[in-house]
């Protein structure tokens, strides 16, 4: 049983290899993406003095590092390749196999991130030889641990909620890119991917945190950086092991009536 | 003239179809508008309170930095808006799909860089064309400045048909070379914000390289009453020699293609 | 002994969404959309022995892959009783899905960037084949299709033809006792196609597997299935011997001459129907019954070097059986 997942980690593997331009290209994306970030608050805190919403150029910068660390681990997916496999009838090839389908691309997931993720620390190496901002290292064994199970949460929280996405094709066939899209857009702000969502007025922070899209992204780096502790810390854990539970729940449920639904009209 | 109006009728028959595609599928154009508003207000109000926060940003306030963002997306818009085509080219390619295209007696380099507007667009440009107007006004710009905005916004326009065509250019050539698209999209975003805020070398890669600087921050300084005699004429040369070098690339590439075998 | 596969009164239905034409039409739509019932399938009957082999031919839309894909557990029925192997189908338990296999020559499961050696690995984990058993049967299927060079070059880069063998390749390592094959000959050449026939066949005889066989390719159906089923507008017209369905449906004759000098068209067709001619050769058709006395007379009345009488082409009888009885 074991084996039969970890070859379709190995496939995947290769697969994301195969084409190694697209390979270099997505990495190069990525790269052009933190740039921009980077510069712009490099730029703004172009005074090292200067605090803004409460971070100064160190804590900012560090964010940014951070950032393209959990960036690569969390939101290098292929969940989304679901919505085109169900749109196009594919999805029979696989109905045909003895397989879960969540639970093989759950297994494509995580292996293409391993690679991705695996890249981006050389990134990292290499971007901070060239811009050399300053870096915070934690030592504290709980916030480490805590950083390390947050970050295993929001890969299966982004994971389940793409692919929730993506379960729309089995009623509305062609709606395959644009609810990703949206869905994109509106959790790369939530999540905290362009700018710490601490920069937000308290009482939307409080809801925000209520949702799950800060715990992707920023709640990872926050819990890194040392600056959710103790009762805060138990919160954010709660809070996401409960998203991912919930979602959990709610995929199973969306995939069997999707199912029935799929079957019923025979693509 | 006979030439023009054949294009044209050629252009409009294949927006309308993508227009009927897009139609039936209206549930895709209201989710897909959707998230493109929700992008741009997100940045925009982003930029906003930052630069309210901090007083400028690489010397340019508030109403300056959000009209380099307008000036953005009116080249990205309006680029997407006219250049979709080129992102359904790879598949035409590689489905072998092009030798159909290259039989037909129209110019096959216009008909896999346009012909598949994205009508979304028809409703964000006119919009983004009058918050443009209202943030602009902010700067009181005589008419000369006006008018040398438009002119380089023009050239903009041109450096980037200049980029998809040679894009178009690649594809033929090497067949593969998909993602180099994705690469030009990303450093165009790159010009959302000032040039002025990024360090060496990126700042030379985006003024001489990909003129990301030429296309957007000058245009919009341009408005703002800053650009220079010099700038002017060196950005519309950049416009020129551009085209005309991708032109080159394509007729290059078009003739490796049809004297290689499948 | 239980049969392999039994079907009764099996119906489905689907909902399908209209597209108007133009312009104006995609308007219209954004205010209402047209949905029409279709039945594809009324009441389907038949039932297969273990190691039985059938052609399942009917025109386009008929409902082959309706039920081929409700056999394999795709689809759901409306209504019906269905078994197969044993299990219900759309139950999916994967123990069953491990029995069986379906093969679309239109959809691929090889992975297209990668050599079809990786999709093999793939499967083998996935149907749980034991090592040994899973060489065994790769050498074996290799060998007979004769795909051994191609086997690590990128599933894109090879011909339909090597495609097509390796993806039958990739249906059959888990060695399925019961397979579904809709269309494996198309787009093949003629010796593509023979080669793949050849196959099927000797699968048949040594593994004992039921197989149902759907085509367009008349040769695929006269070469591998003694026993057919002709299914039109969602119900089976014909079930039994290909020989049957010939003599019952078959209206005509054809007498193939090839002459041996001049010949007065008008009076040849006095005896038969001139379906071709091409001097020397001339192709006539005649009723069924009247074949001998009409080789006789031609015999008797024209300067022949050779003529033999023949079955009608097996197209043109299924299209009789689908334009109607009589």
């Amino acid at each position: 049983m074991r084996n039969k997942y970890f070859s379709v980690c190995r496939i995947s593997f290769i697969q994301e290899l195969a084409y190694r331009s697209k390979f270099v290209v997505e990495r190069l994306q990525s790269v052009l993406q933190i740039f921009l970030i980077f510069f712009l608050w490099d730029s703004v805190f172009s005074d090292p003095s200067r605090e803004v919403f409460g971070y100064d150029r160190a804590k900012i910068l560090t964010y940014v590092f951070g950032l393209l660390i959990v960036k690569a681990i969390v939101a290098s997916t292929k969940a989304s390749d679901v919505s085109g496999i169900i749109s196009s009838g594919e999805l029979t090839n696989y109905l045909l196999k003895p397989v879960g389908f969540v639970k093989y691309w759950f297994f494509r997931d995580i292996s293409a991130r391993g690679i991705h993720t695996a890249f981006a620390m050389v990134e990292v190496v290499i971007l901070f030889v060239i811009l050399r901002p300053p870096f915070f290292l934690q030592t504290n064994l709980v916030s480490l641990a805590g950083f390390l199970v947050l970050i295993v949460m929001a890969v299966i929280i982004f994971f389940l909620m793409l692919t929730l996405v993506s379960f729309i094709p089995f009623w509305l066939v062609e709606q395959t890119w644009p609810p990703i899209f949206l869905f994109l857009s509106v959790s790369e702000v939530l999540s905290g991917a362009v700018f710490p969502l601490d920069v937000f007025p308290y009482a939307i922070q409080k809801v925000l945190y209520l949702l799950p899209f800060p715990y992707l992204i920023f709640m990872p780096i926050q819990v890194y950086l040392g600056k959710v502790v103790g009762m805060e810390l138990g919160r954010s854990l709660l809070t996401a092991g409960l998203w991912m539970v919930g979602l959990m729940i709610a995929v199973n449920w969306v995939w069997q009536r999707g199912l029935i639904h799929y079957r019923a009209e025979g693509r | 003239m006979k030439t023009l109006k054949k294009y044209g009728k050629v252009w409009w028959i294949m927006s309308r179809n993508a227009l009927s595609g897009a139609i039936y599928s209206k549930l895709s154009f209201l989710i897909f508008l959707l998230g493109k508003v929700v992008r741009f207000n997100f940045f925009v109000l982003f930029l906003f309170y930052l630069v309210k926060g901090t007083g400028s940003l690489a010397g340019y306030d508030i109403n300056q930095t959000i009209f380099i963002f307008l000036t953005f997306n009116v080249i990205d818009i309006v680029g997407q808006f006219l250049f979709r085509e080129v992102y359904r080219f790879k598949p035409l390619i590689l489905g072998g799909d092009f030798d159909l295209i290259l039989v037909r007696p129209t110019s096959s380099l216009f008909r896999g860089l346009m012909g598949g507007a994205d009508f979304i667009d028809l409703f964000t440009i006119p919009i983004l064309f009058i918050v443009l107007y209202f943030v602009g006004m902010n700067f009181h710009p005589q008419i000369g400045d006006v008018m040398l905005y438009i002119l380089l916004l023009v050239n903009g326009l041109m450096i980037t048909a200049a980029f998809h065509i040679f894009i178009l250019g690649l594809y033929v050539r090497f067949l593969e070379l998909d993602y180099v698209l994705w690469l030009y999209r990303d450093l165009l975003n790159l010009g959302k914000l000032p040039v002025g805020v990024y360090k060496q070398p990126l700042r030379d890669i985006l003024v001489y390289l990909i003129p990301v600087a030429t296309m957007i921050t000058v245009p919009a300084r341009a408005m703002m009453g800053f650009v220079s005699f010099w700038g002017v004429i060196v950005s519309i040369l950049i416009g020129i020699v551009g085209i005309l070098v991708s032109m080159r690339f394509w007729k290059y590439s078009l003739k490796y293609y049809t004297s290689a075998s499948s | 002994m239980e049969r392999a596969v039994i079907v009764e009164r099996l119906t489905k239905e689907f909902e399908v969404r209209e597209r108007r034409p133009g312009l104006g039409g995609a308007l219209a739509s954004i205010f209402s959309s047209k949905t029409k019932k279709v039945k594809a399938l009324k009441g389907v009957s038949f039932s297969l022995d273990e190691g039985e082999m059938i052609g399942f031919i009917g025109p386009n839309g008929a409902g082959k892959t309706t039920t081929l894909k409700i056999l394999s557990g795709v689809l759901y029925p409306t209504q019906g009783f269905v078994q197969v192997a044993g299990y219900t189908p759309w139950e999916r338990r994967h123990d069953y899905l491990r029995q069986i296999s379906l093969v679309m020559g239109q959809k691929n499961q090889l992975w297209w960037d990668l050599p079809a050696s990786e999709t093999f690995e793939l499967n083998k984990a996935i149907y749980e084949i034991p090592e040994k058993v899973y060489k065994r049967s790769l050498d074996e299927l290799v060998e007979v299709l004769k795909v051994e060079k191609y086997l690590h070059t990128p599933v894109r880069r090879l011909s339909l033809g090597q495609r097509m063998r390796l993806e039958l390749i990739a249906a059959l390592l888990h060695k399925p006792k019961v397979i579904f094959l809709d269309e494996p000959t198309i787009g093949l050449d003629v010796v593509a196609q023979q080669k793949v026939r050849d196959f099927i066949r000797q699968y048949n005889k040594k593994n004992r597997a039921t197989i149902i066989l759907t085509s367009h390719n008349m040769d695929d159906v006269a070469d591998l299935a003694k026993r057919v089923v002709v299914i039109d507008k969602g119900g089976i017209v014909f079930d039994g011997a290909l020989s049957d369905l010939v003599n019952r449906f078959a209206k005509k004759k054809i007498i193939k001459i090839c002459m041996e000098g001049s010949v007065d068209y008008k009076k040849l067709e006095r005896i038969g129907t001139i379906e071709e001619a091409k001097m020397p050769l001339v192709t006539l058709s005649v009723p069924r019954g009247a074949a001998k006395m009409a080789a006789a007379e031609l015999l008797q009345s024209f300067p022949i070097e050779d003529l033999t009488i023949e079955e009608e082409p097996l197209e043109s009888v299924i299209r009789q059986v689908f334009g109607g009885k009589g």
